[in-house]
């Protein structure tokens, strides 16, 4: 069980990686050419990281049957989805 | 690109690699630095600081889920209680105006100023590794050698991060300077395994708020690009320089300057 966590937090660290680095190019592009559409694009990606990483680890604990942690998980999420309601749609 | 937006993505990278080194987020830095030296109205500033705080706690949150210091239950178990709270102080906010979020501020950042000089710094290990971690608690290892330990008054974990959730949604701070003292100091758990956990929880908590802020149009988004560009690069190099500034002359010299600054946010109210 131990180990599938162990895995579980590295699929995650890869994807928060990849996600930042996609993150900082269109942050970056959107600064150099004033363009808006990218800061924003450059924005939510960077709000929507850590909804992707809870997404992530509670398909990978409720697969695991760990239903304790992953309700836990599907809780947090629902709060997130409360959110992004909240922002989208008033 | 003008000299503004420069200055901009040096004060996000400068307020998120002191942040992640000291294990503070860069928020309280941040938000009194672009208030008070730079004229950004402040709930354009606190929005700004929510989206440099994911940056800089999901970019610290790699480098210590690489060494294994967050302790992935513990922050789910209370993650729940900091995003509701960071739901709930996000949409509070409205509510609230300048004036009294200057002055939350700065009573804020006085408390911050007196948990920074309060830690005790307990160990919380056990080396008894016959000793049943339990579902929250985990193992540490330091120094070649693993050590148990348990978590303890889970009631008090979750007050403390709801309140903390709270705070990072109405003020743009990262809420970790609540959470790490206290999960150290009454829950038995050791400070490393606080202080990246609570980090990792923390773009949860942000998120949770910074979909409300966008949402009403808050974020202003050069402002918010510039902060968080500096603070990504700058927070990764923070995280991996923290386990060098522990010393105790460091954290004295940093209570001294949010209590400065907590000063100077009371004095803009008057």
């Amino acid at each position: 069980m131990t180990d599938k966590i162990v895995t579980l937090e590295q699929v995650v660290e890869g994807v928060l990686t990849f996600a930042l680095l996609v993150a900082s190019a269109l942050l970056l592009l959107g600064l150099l050419r004033g363009e808006e559409l990218a800061l924003r694009a450059g924005i939510l990606v960077l709000l929507f990281t850590p909804v992707t990483r809870v997404v992530l680890v509670t398909a990978g604990l409720l697969r695991v049957r760990d239903y304790l942690f992953g309700g836990l998980s599907a809780f947090v999420l629902a709060v997130l989805a409360s959110s992004i309601w909240v922002a989208f749609w008033p | 690109m003008p000299g503004s937006t420069l200055l901009l993505i040096l004060s996000g990278a400068l307020t998120g690699v002191v942040g992640a080194t000291l294990g503070l987020g860069g928020g309280v830095l941040l938000v009194p630095l672009l208030t008070l030296a730079m004229g950004v109205p402040i709930r354009a500033a606190i929005a700004a600081s929510l989206i440099s705080v994911i940056a800089t706690a999901s970019a610290s949150s790699t480098v210590n889920l690489e060494k294994g210091l967050v302790n992935l239950r513990l922050g789910l178990a209370l993650e729940v209680a900091t995003a509701i709270g960071g739901l709930g102080g996000g949409l509070a906010s409205s509510l609230l105006s300048t004036d009294q979020l200057f002055l939350l501020f700065a009573v804020t950042l006085a408390v911050m100023s007196l948990a920074m000089v309060w830690r005790s710094g307990r160990r919380n290990v056990i080396a008894d590794l016959t000793v049943d971690p339990g579902p929250l608690g985990g193992t540490l290892v330091e120094a070649g050698t693993t050590y148990v330990y348990r978590v303890r008054r889970l009631g008090v974990a979750y007050g403390s991060s709801l309140v903390a959730g709270a705070i990072s949604g109405l003020l743009g701070v990262g809420g970790g300077i609540i959470k790490v003292p206290i999960l150290n100091t009454f829950c038995g758990v050791p400070i490393r395994v606080a202080a990246s956990t609570s980090a990792f929880m923390i773009g949860v908590t942000a998120a949770a708020s910074g979909f409300v802020y966008y949402g009403r149009g808050d974020i202003d988004l050069h402002l918010a690009g510039a902060v968080a560009l500096g603070a990504l690069p700058a927070s990764l190099l923070g995280a991996r320089l923290s386990h060098r500034a522990s010393t105790r002359w460091l954290k004295f010299l940093m209570a001294a300057i949010l209590a400065g600054v907590a000063l100077q946010m009371g004095w803009r109210v008057r």
